[in-house]
């Protein structure tokens, strides 16, 4: 058994500053764990104190049950593959691998069978007397996993261990890292700051931010239930448009959401019930890019006037960028409160899509996965949720 | 006239001033010890000649190595060479402390310093009591021990800027593979930074082998070092200066080796391979 339980662990620094902050988090004997968060968010820093390599300040680490606040890695029973590979330079392809091992005093007929297994299962049988120095990145790669795997651990740590792998090759390890994760069954925790490996790795994603986590839960439910506008914007891309706009009620029981560029949209009837409450308030409306459409297949789907700044044609689909015909001001990251900046919109819209720069198009918004968002707490409000509903 | 020709001009001038600058550069630097080379092949009575090469004998050298010249030689080998491996693990395990820990605070990395800041003629006196009383003055072995502490602080520092060259995810794979925190350090971190434990002993090698201060204040006749029987060749008779010249010539030959040495070792990668 090797759950891992995080019981309000926290990472306090010498200066003050939390590098984590009471982290509460379950992970389930077997389970595959995305750590996912931008540069900085206290994901490596979590996983290193899994690993024993930092110690906690405070709350408690369980693994398989046991506290191992105080118990040192290499008694910790967990394997950790670092972004860098960290393969010992001066050791050949074999030793690296045997050293966990030869550690713990395991018998040499026995090193050299787990050696073999790992080997075939990697494909590294010919790069066993190589140098890491004369090995490519993703073998490299490779031999940093083989390393884990020979020992096998109750549980593997990946600190970003695609980063440093071309597009290509990131996407192969992706599918090798899930089937080796089938075939083990171990617990693997992932840390990683890239959104497509977050979505279809893992069993489940907790997203951190600022040392907190600030959801966890499947990929698809995190997608399509953001907690905040930071987890809305940081799981896609192009990330989730957010608009400036008023929640009002409109004639009859209807409500609907008037944009700061005078564009009106209607909630629909399954969201009227949450947002009721809200009527008359300011509120962020956030959509995401392909909920934008170029034309209204649907009755329901609602014009907006969007002038051309450019279109990004990545061959299976196109991805414009728009101003919001009188927004003056937009949100993003960088400028949370609204900036000067004026509000552009990214919309992903068929291959066949094309404008020129400058020109006014109409899109038409899908309003039913529409969110709504408080300005001030930036806390998205709270509405049932669309996963496994039908329209 | 063409337009190349032009152009081909002020490129020449320019090349040739600077080729002419780098000669006159070059020849302050070799000239003194070209002519050193030079005098220790020459008679003795001809060394001060204006020729260039006046007579040509080998007998500075055998008249030196024959003398006790000969025994300086080896004790600055031995010497040099013990107060290096002296000095080294301490200096290894000293600085990876500094590197990786918070070891006695930021403080403490200039604290051990502190006797490299002092003029060694400071140091050498109380030394000198101290050793005659410890009975280790007028031998190799407290000479072993002077220069060890007095190179320790330096080859900290180096082999310190070395350690935290060297990523810290090695010592952190080898310690979830199994290994202690010495374990880590005695069976990566070691072998990984060869290169510069290396080239910080061919240092230390060279800074013990040049020494005079000390080896003077605290050497006698039979444990003379190098520099100590190079001037003693000056002699109430003058200076012996084709012997001296020859005395310097077997000096450098060990340094020279030594720096062919410490190029490699310090251009050659630390940890390649290990990492991206």
């Amino acid at each position: 058994m090797a759950s891992i339980e995080l019981d309000r662990v926290s990472k306090l620094y010498g200066n003050g500053n939390y590098g984590v902050h009471e982290v509460d988090l379950t992970i389930p004997d077997g389970e595959f764990v995305i750590f996912l968060g931008p540069s900085g968010c206290g994901k490596s820093t979590t996983l290193r104190m899994i690993a024993g390599l930092e110690s906690i300040s405070s709350g408690d680490l369980r693994i398989g049950g046991k506290s191992v606040a105080n118990v040192a890695p290499r008694d910790r029973n967990v394997a950790v593959v670092f972004q860098s590979y960290a393969l010992y330079p001066h050791m050949s392809v074999r030793q690296n691998m045997a050293f966990g091992l030869k550690m713990r005093g395991t018998d040499a007929a026995v090193i050299d069978a787990k050696i073999a297994d790992a080997a075939n299962l990697l494909g590294l049988q010919n790069l066993l007397g190589r140098k890491p120095a004369a090995l490519s990145g993703g073998q490299r790669q490779r031999v940093a996993l083989g390393r884990a795997i020979v020992r096998e651990p109750a549980a593997f740590l990946l600190d970003e261990p695609l980063s440093n792998l071309d597009a290509q090759l990131r996407a192969e390890m992706r599918l090798e890292l899930v089937k080796l994760h089938r075939r083990l069954g171990r617990t693997i925790v992932h840390v990683t700051h890239d959104q497509v490996e977050a979505m279809t790795m893992g069993d489940r994603i907790c997203i951190m931010r600022d040392g907190r986590l600030i959801q966890a839960g499947r990929p698809l439910e995190v997608y399509a239930d953001p907690v905040n506008t930071f987890v809305a914007r940081f799981l896609a891309t192009p990330p989730m448009n957010l608009i400036p706009a008023t929640l009002q009620a409109a004639p009859g029981e209807g409500l609907s959401v008037l944009t700061d560029s005078g564009a009106v949209l209607a909630v629909p009837a399954r969201h009227r019930n949450a947002y009721g409450e809200r009527a008359g308030r300011r509120v962020i409306l956030g959509v995401r890019a392909e909920d934008f459409h170029e034309s209204p297949d649907k009755p329901d789907w609602q014009k907006i006037a969007v002038r051309v700044v450019a279109v990004e044609a990545l061959g299976a689909e196109n991805v414009l960028i728009g101003q919001i015909a009188g927004h003056a001001t937009g949100r993003d990251d960088a400028h949370p409160a609204g900036g000067d900046k004026p509000l552009e919109i990214a919309a992903r819209l068929s291959r066949y899509f094309t404008a020129p720069v400058g020109s006014m198009v109409e899109l038409y918004i899908d309003p039913l996965p529409m969110h709504l968002f408080d300005p001030e707490t930036e806390l998205v409000i709270a509405r049932p949720s669309l996963m496994g509903a039908t329209r | 006239m063409t337009s190349m020709d032009r152009n081909e001009r002020p490129a020449f001038r320019r090349r040739f001033g600077l080729h002419f600058g780098l000669i006159v550069v070059c020849a302050i630097v070799l000239l003194p010890p070209l002519w050193v080379l030079r005098t220790s092949f020459v008679p003795e009575q001809l060394s001060y000649s204006n020729e260039l090469m006046p007579a040509f004998t080998t007998d500075n050298y055998s008249a030196l190595l024959s003398s006790r010249f000969g025994q300086s030689y080896l004790n600055s080998l031995i010497v040099a060479l013990g107060s290096v491996l002296l000095a080294l693990p301490f200096a290894a395990t000293t600085g990876y402390a500094f590197a990786r820990f918070r070891t006695g605070g930021r403080w403490a990395r200039f604290a051990v310093l502190a006797t490299q800041m002092l003029p060694p003629v400071a140091l050498v006196l109380p030394t000198f009591t101290l050793f005659r009383s410890l009975e280790l003055s007028n031998s190799l072995t407290g000479l072993i021990i002077v220069y060890a502490a007095l190179n320790l602080p330096f080859l900290t520092w180096i082999l310190m800027g070395f350690f935290e060259g060297i990523p810290v995810d090695l010592e952190w794979a080898a310690m979830t593979d199994g290994a202690t925190a010495w374990g880590a350090f005695w069976r990566i971190v070691l072998p990984v930074s060869m290169p510069g434990i290396a080239a910080a002993g061919v240092l230390g090698f060279i800074l013990a082998w040049n020494e005079f201060l000390f080896a003077l204040v605290l050497s006698g006749p039979k444990t003379a070092t190098i520099p100590v029987a190079l001037a003693a060749l000056q002699t109430s008779n003058g200076v012996q200066i084709a012997k001296v010249s020859a005395g310097v010539v077997l000096a450098i030959l060990p340094l020279v080796v030594a720096s062919r040495f410490i190029q490699r070792f310090i251009v050659q990668g630390l940890t390649f391979g290990s990492v991206k």
